[in-house]
Parts: structure tokens; sequence; C-alpha cells
């Protein structure tokens, strides 16, 4: 069994060199879809870990007029306080608000200087109980906030996080039909390549045949040779999406850092590295089993 | 070892390669086919081969019937048998050695068995010189002893070989028959299409001939 798999492995190695041109062709083809749905995921898992932190330490801002009574303001905090949902709530002023403002974007902060007025609102945030970020029960709490005197705007990170999840899964499925597409189009490249091996080996099979090999030691080297296109094509591809992503990370990271909280981009897991490399490899399978097929 | 009866091989409805062929080839023995272009000896050597399937007549060689075998007999089959062909059948990307190690590598047998077995083959049809050249670099005399060795490398019990000679000047044909002999002489089975009567004079050995597909014990 081991002689047999270094066979076919020696001999695919040979007929890709013979034809290396072709064969990049294929490898090109298949490390475009790796790198496709790899990209793709990179993308949805950033965003659903995103999600993930934000939703376990979801909160709902609620923005106060500037014009609020004390009155108006006690019943809101007596909402608060009778609620099971809620964990824990902060009083931010006006002033916090402003100098929050001002560490997370320092750029901006000579604009919001040079304004008259104060313009940021004093707000409540409420941190809600783990297990209760989402569902009806927080959702009447958000419409009760919203219908109460001296509440200018009520935030719930819920719906956007919901938004979020929507878009991130929206990602993946756009990656997945990509990648499927490219897929197609990758395994019919190197089918079409181990063809064109077939048809320049033609003599070596007939010798082949007229020495009665076995049907697999003859097909074995281009199923082989289709492997190894598809190995070496999504290699190709995690390399130039570990580089795109170096490249992403070292010139976002600051601002991604700020916008999303501290959140930093992530590159995929090692298993899903090794899933791209074993499904670029069943790409090229697929596209060697068909043109071996030809070998009767 | 080869036995033939009433074989006929139709190619379409009106033309007939062979018609009611029948012949005998013992264990041991070396036989012409003999016969002018288009007699059907090349016809005949490709049943032989598995190559065609008869119309109709039965073939059997090496107690195998030939009209009944499945792929896989087949493949079988052409492991117990040599061929030679005029036109070498060489592999041009390959080196002397290279093309005769071919086979029992595709074949899977252990390695130390397939390089001995090709220095073997080569040494006694006489390249063990040029077992690094390529076969645009040896004679056709030389190439037409590494299509034998080949063929022998697998230690057939019967050898075929389709108008061997026909692509080499007289002295080099009667060498490559003279190892044909030798082949015969160690007790492997030979049958030799040839349509050279001369070199058939000068082997001297059983003739069957073939006219317009119809055999004659010769």
């Amino acid at each position: 069994m081991m002689r047999a798999l270094q066979y076919f492995v020696a001999e695919a190695m040979v007929s890709l060199w013979r034809g290396r041109r072709a064969g990049a062709l294929s490898i090109v083809t298949i490390a475009t879809a790796v790198f496709v749905l790899g990209s793709f995921l990179v993308l949805a898992s950033n965003l659903d870990r995103a999600a993930r932190s934000w939703g376990a330490a979801a909160e709902i801002s609620v923005y106060l007029r500037d014009e609020i009574s004390a009155g108006e303001k006690a019943a809101i905090e007596q909402i608060l306080a009778g609620s099971p949902l809620v964990a824990a709530r902060e009083d931010v002023s006006k002033g916090e608000a402003l100098r929050r403002f001002r560490e997370l974007f320092p750029d901006l902060a000579g604009a919001a200087a040079a304004l008259p007025d104060n313009p940021f609102p004093a707000s409540v945030e409420v941190r809600l109980r783990p297990g209760s970020t989402a569902g009806e029960p927080v959702e009447a709490l958000v419409r009760q906030l919203e219908r109460q005197a001296g509440v200018a705007d009520v935030q719930y990170d819920r719906r956007w996080l919901d938004r979020l999840a929507s878009i991130s899964a929206v990602v993946r499925w756009t990656g997945f039909v990509l990648a499927l597409l490219l897929g197609g189009a990758a395994a019919l490249t190197v089918a079409n390549v181990v063809r064109l091996a077939l048809y320049a080996r033609r003599e070596e099979i007939e010798i082949m045949q007229l020495v009665g090999a076995p049907l697999p030691r003859i097909r074995g080297p281009f199923v082989a040779e289709g492997i190894l296109q598809g190995g070496a094509g999504s290699v190709l591809a995690l390399l130039a999406l570990a580089a795109a992503y170096v490249i992403v990370d070292v010139r976002l990271s600051g601002a991604l850092g700020r916008i999303a909280g501290g959140l930093t981009l992530q590159f995929l897991p090692a298993s899903l590295c090794v899933a791209l490399l074993l499904g670029g490899m069943a790409v090229g399978c697929l596209g060697g089993l068909v043109a071996a097929r030809g070998v009767r | 070892m080869i036995h033939a009866e009433q074989l006929t091989k139709l190619y379409g409805s009106d033309v007939c390669a062979l018609r009611d062929v029948s012949m005998r080839v013992d264990k041991g023995e070396f036989v012409f086919i003999t016969g002018p272009s288009g007699a059907g000896k090349t016809t005949l050597l490709r049943l032989l081969l598995c190559q065609e399937r008869p119309t109709s007549g039965r073939l059997v060689v090496t107690g195998r019937d030939l009209t009944a075998l499945t792929r896989l007999q087949i493949q079988a089959y052409r492991r117990a048998v040599g061929f030679v062909f005029q036109d070498f059948k060489l592999i041009p990307g390959k080196t002397v050695f290279e093309n005769v190690i071919f086979v029992p590598r595709i074949l899977g047998l252990p390695d130390q068995h397939q390089i001995r077995r090709t220095y073997q083959v080569l040494k006694w049809v006489g390249l063990q010189h040029c077992i690094n050249a390529y076969p645009a670099q040896i004679s056709g005399g030389e190439q037409q002893r590494v299509a034998i060795a080949r063929a022998l490398v697998n230690d057939p019990a019967l050898i075929l070989a389709d108008e061997p000679t026909g692509n080499l000047d007289p002295d080099l044909a009667y060498e490559i028959m003279s190892l044909f002999r030798d082949i015969n002489a160690s007790g492997t089975t030979v049958l030799v299409a040839t349509h050279d009567r001369e070199l058939i004079r000068r082997v001297g050995r059983r003739t069957i001939t073939l006219t317009q597909g119809r055999a004659a014990q010769g």
C-alpha cells in the first residue's frame, strides 16, 4: 500500500513537472477558490466573535433630555431598580460623556472643543443580567423606558447585534456560494489539465495496459496529480490569506481596537486551515478522478 | 500453450481479417506467423493480446479462454505475456533502464526485485553499457533489444512479436532473431509474426502462413 502511494506521488510529481505550465493554471484556480472562501470565513468568524463578545456585555443606554426634571429622573431610576433584568446601572453626566469621546477619538477632540456647548447628552448605562440580553422582557423594558418623560432616546445593543449576526451569516453564505462556484471551476480546470497529462502520456498508458497493469495503478498517479495540485493551491491560498491578514492587522489594528472596544482581528483557527487544505485537495482529487476515468 | 479453433474476425460486415483459423502452438515452441501484408498477422496478435475479441471461434492460451475473459482476467493474463512491436513502443522521455523497470514498477513488485531483474535482462540482451541512454540516443537494433528486455523482465511464459525486425537491416534482424531463439531455448514460447521469408528460412522454425485471413501450416 505504502509502495503504491509512493509510486503514485512520484509519478504525479514527474507529470506535474512535465506539464508545469498547465499545472500552474489549476493551482492558481484552486488557490483563488480557497482564498475567496478563506477571506469570507475570516471576516465571518471575526464578526461572530465581535457579536458574541458584545452580546455578553449588552447594555441599554438611556439618553436623557438636558431639561429633565428630578422627578422624571427618579421615575426612570425606579423602573430600573424594580426590574429583575438589570444587573447594574451607571449615571453618565454630560461632562463624563465628553471626556469619554475625547479619550476614544483623540483625532476628533479638537472639533468637539470648538463647539460652543457640550453636545453630548447625559445618560444612564444599564448592564443586563447574563442570559437576559434577548427576548420580549428586555424589549418591554426598552419600550417602557422610551415612553418615559425626560428620555431623549433609548439604544439597545441587542438590536444591532442581531443585525451584525445576520450580516455575518450573509457573509459566510456568500463565501460558501462563491467558493462552491469557484471550486467547481477549479475541479474542471484540474480535470482538463490532468486530461492533457493523460494525452501526453497516452503511449505510456497503452504500454501499461499491455503489460497488464491494474487499472487503479494506471489511474492512481493522475488522481494523485489532481490532489497535489489541490494541495499546492490551498497552501498558496493560505499563505496569501496569512499575508493579507498580517497587512490588514498591522494597518488597521489601532482603528479596529478603538471602534470594536479592544477587539483584535483573528486569523482562522488551525482546524479551519486544515479543513481548507483538505477541501482544496478534495477538489483536486475530484478533477483527477474525472480525468482518470478516461483510462479504461 | 495456444489453441485457436475456427477463429474469425470481421470488421464491420464485409471486411474479414481472419476466417476459420485453427492452429496450435505447444509450450516451448518457436513459431513464425507469416504471410503478405493484410493477411491477418497483426489481427491474430491483437486477438492474442486481448486488444480485440474474435467475432467467432475459440482462442485458448495458457488454459485461458480469451473470448470470455473479464477485464481483471485480461490484466492477469497480460502479465504472463511479453510483447514486442515493430515500432518498439519505447517511452522517449525515459532512459533504457527506466523503460524496462517501468513494467515491474507498475505491477508493484518489490524494489530489490525490480532493480535486480532489470539489470539482469538488460545484461542478457547486451545493453548493460547504455542503461542511462535515452531511446533517441541508441540505434534501432538497440531500441528493439530494449523492447525485448521489457518483454522479458516480467518472466513471461509467452512472447508475442509483431514484425520485430521490420525496421532493421538484415544483419540486425538476424541478430534479433537469434535473441528470440535464445529466449525460446530458455523455455519461453515464442510467436513471431513476420513477412520476411528469408529470415524465416535462416532461423528455420515451424511456420504458420496466413493468406487472406486463412491459415496454412508450413
